[in-house]
């Protein structure tokens, strides 16, 4: 397997390629050491489509795309990965904020985030502000992502971050807001930490707190 | 004739001369906010006074009167008995009493060749029935679904049309038609494939979503007709897809259709209004060869680069930033407001809308403050 090759398979989004490539891999019997190098090209592969996004010659039709490619690769590895928990970079809770049924872009920061080793805890749409409550205090993340289109999602947001205020959990999390509506006036009157319009800009901003 | 007849008249002629790329004798102004918010705004509940339109009227009628428009501020309301007695799946209500629209899939890709071979028929057969989910019954019942629906659907929208009538005597405001298309390749991917599926697709069998994006073409002329040109009004496409995908699949799946859709529409003597969202700036160039006076409701991007390369020809509006009248104080608003006026003005032919329609209030009521300054000072200095 010529890992740097599959790597730019990957971030060509050559999904013919990188299926090829990876069921002849996963039927040569490796071992778990080579799948997670595999893994580990194929997540190389996952930075450079974020890199083109970045310089625009990738959009969020391709990122979508990419994130499908993903999940197609490791539906192939699943059966060579071996038994052994992946570390993960950090835990993330996401959802689309109350009053707001639109996930798209949610899905496709989730999957980047996931290629780039976190676990997500996905609530969904419409979610609550409760919800996010019961939830960090289950898991008890280092992030908590709250996702929007509609210009009503910002208020949502700010009751958001109200009541992770209320319930004592704020200085534990970073939150990130996202989604069409955001600026940088809206995140200091939501009371976020970083916002973003872009999911591999937000993916590198999540990094960069928990490294 | 009553003074608000008279306003009515020379609204009118704002419109009619800012449609055939006359410049008017001032800028004309549409509110941003809808009726949607003008109801939560007079505190009703959003969600009952959708279901019981009566409990909007009051709202309405204050709106009208106390924040200053050309236009009727009702918007796109989808009264959602008829989505209810559908089972709709493409148009639900949020938790917040909104209507929105969710993705959604119609159809599944190996389905292609017999969407193509009949569009019309594979979607009332096959696709309505899956995003309608009532209407996936024997045809008896299916018969009962729709004439239910369609007669909560009359009975909502002759009411709409009644209100707007009384505020519109009442308030001297016009209210241009509005026939509701969209690009074919935008189509295909909010109501038949989903933003998801459409771009794979566009990847794993391109030819089929070009042949998709043809055979749809002359269903969204269709839908863009209204009942003839005289009448004041346009054929409006919210346009979707096009920021989301590379310059080389515009330019192959998205274009050539969006294309001859206008060109028909305004050959057939339409006006066309495109909303256009989220950032368009790579495909000025492209936005250009439409057909001259076409009306172009921007979202996103340089206003100046925007006027510089359409304003001529075209007819350029929207850029306000709506979500300024929440953050930014009444100085920063009216700045903004000013600010564009001095960039569009000058080319003769802009109209004061909304970035976005404004569909809810705030907490702070920042909102509807700001909104008001902006409305009355656009009025007052909106001159060419």
């Amino acid at each position: 397997m010529d890992l740097q090759l599959l790597t730019k398979a990957v971030g060509d989004l050559d999904e013919p390629k990188v299926l090829g490539m990876l069921k002849e891999f996963a039927a040569s019997n490796p071992t778990a050491e080579e799948t997670a190098a595999v893994v580990s090209a194929c997540q190389k592969g996952m930075t450079i489509v974020g890199d083109l996004f970045d310089a625009k010659e990738y959009f969020v039709g391709d990122l979508i795309f990419a994130g499908e490619l993903l999940s197609s690769a490791i539906a192939i590895l699943k059966p060579v990965m071996g038994g052994e928990e992946t570390v993960n970079t950090g835990k993330i809770i996401l959802a689309t904020v109350e009053g707001d049924l639109h996930d798209i872009g949610k899905n496709i920061f989730k999957s980047m985030s996931e290629a780039a080793g976190f676990a997500v805890y996905d609530l969904g749409i419409d979610t609550p502000p409760n919800a996010f409550v019961e939830k960090i205090k289950e898991v008890q993340p280092q992030i908590v992502g709250l996702s929007g289109v509609l210009t009503l999602a910002l208020d949502s947001m700010k009751n958001t971050v109200q009541a992770i205020n209320d319930a004592g959990l704020r200085n534990g999390v970073k939150i990130i807001i996202g989604g069409n509506p955001v600026t940088e006036e809206a995140c200091k009157m939501i009371g976020a930490d970083a916002y973003t319009t872009n999911a591999a800009e937000g993916v590198k901003i999540c990094q960069g707190w928990v490294s | 004739m009553t003074d608000t007849a008279a306003l009515a008249k020379e609204r009118e002629q704002l419109f009619r001369d800012l449609f055939s790329g006359k410049t008017p004798k001032r800028v004309p102004v549409t509110n941003p906010a809808t009726l949607e918010f003008a109801i939560q705004y007079y505190g009703e509940d959003l969600a009952e006074a959708q279901w019981d339109l009566t409990k909007a009227e009051s709202a309405l009628d204050k709106f009208c009167h106390e924040f200053p428009t050309d236009t009727t501020p009702i918007g796109s309301i989808r009264p959602p008995a008829y989505y209810q007695l559908l089972g709709s799946k493409a148009i639900v209500m949020g938790s917040g009493g909104f209507m929105q629209h969710p993705e959604v899939m119609g159809m599944f890709p190996e389905e292609y060749d017999d969407f193509i071979a009949a569009p019309y028929d594979f979607i009332i057969e096959t696709i309505m029935p899956r995003l309608y989910t009532e209407l996936d019954t024997d045809p008896h019942k299916k018969a009962m679904v729709l004439a239910k629906a369609l007669q909560a659907h009359l009975d909502d929208y002759a009411f709409i049309g009644q209100m707007r009538a009384r505020v519109n005597a009442k308030y001297g405001l016009v209210s241009p038609a509005v026939a509701l298309t969209e690009a074919p390749f935008d189509f295909l991917a909010d109501f038949i494939r989903s933003f998801k599926g459409i771009s794979s697709d566009l990847r794993r069998i391109p030819d089929k979503v070009s042949a998709a994006c043809e055979a749809v073409l002359p269903l969204m002329f269709k839908k863009g007709k209204l009942p003839n040109t005289e009448m004041l009004g346009y054929s409006f496409l919210p346009l979707h897809m096009a920021p989301y995908i590379r310059n080389t699949d515009f330019e192959k799946f998205y274009w050539p259709t969006f294309k001859k859709l206008v060109e028909a529409l305004a050959e057939a003597g339409y006006n066309v209004q495109l909303f256009i969202e989220h950032d368009w700036m790579r495909y000025l160039d492209f936005l250009y060869e439409l057909p001259e006076n076409t009306i172009m409701r921007f979202e996103y991007g340089d206003p100046r680069v925007v006027a510089e390369k359409l304003g001529k020809k075209h007819i350029i509006s929207g850029f306000y930033p709506i979500t300024l009248l929440q953050t930014g104080t009444r100085e920063q608003c009216i700045e903004k407001a000013k600010e564009l006026l001095d960039i569009m003005a000058p080319y003769g032919k802009y109209w004061f809308q909304g970035d976005k329609s404004i569909i809810s209030t705030d907490k702070t009521g920042n909102t509807a403050k700001n909104l008001r300054a902006v409305l009355e000072y656009v009025m007052e200095n909106g001159t060419y």
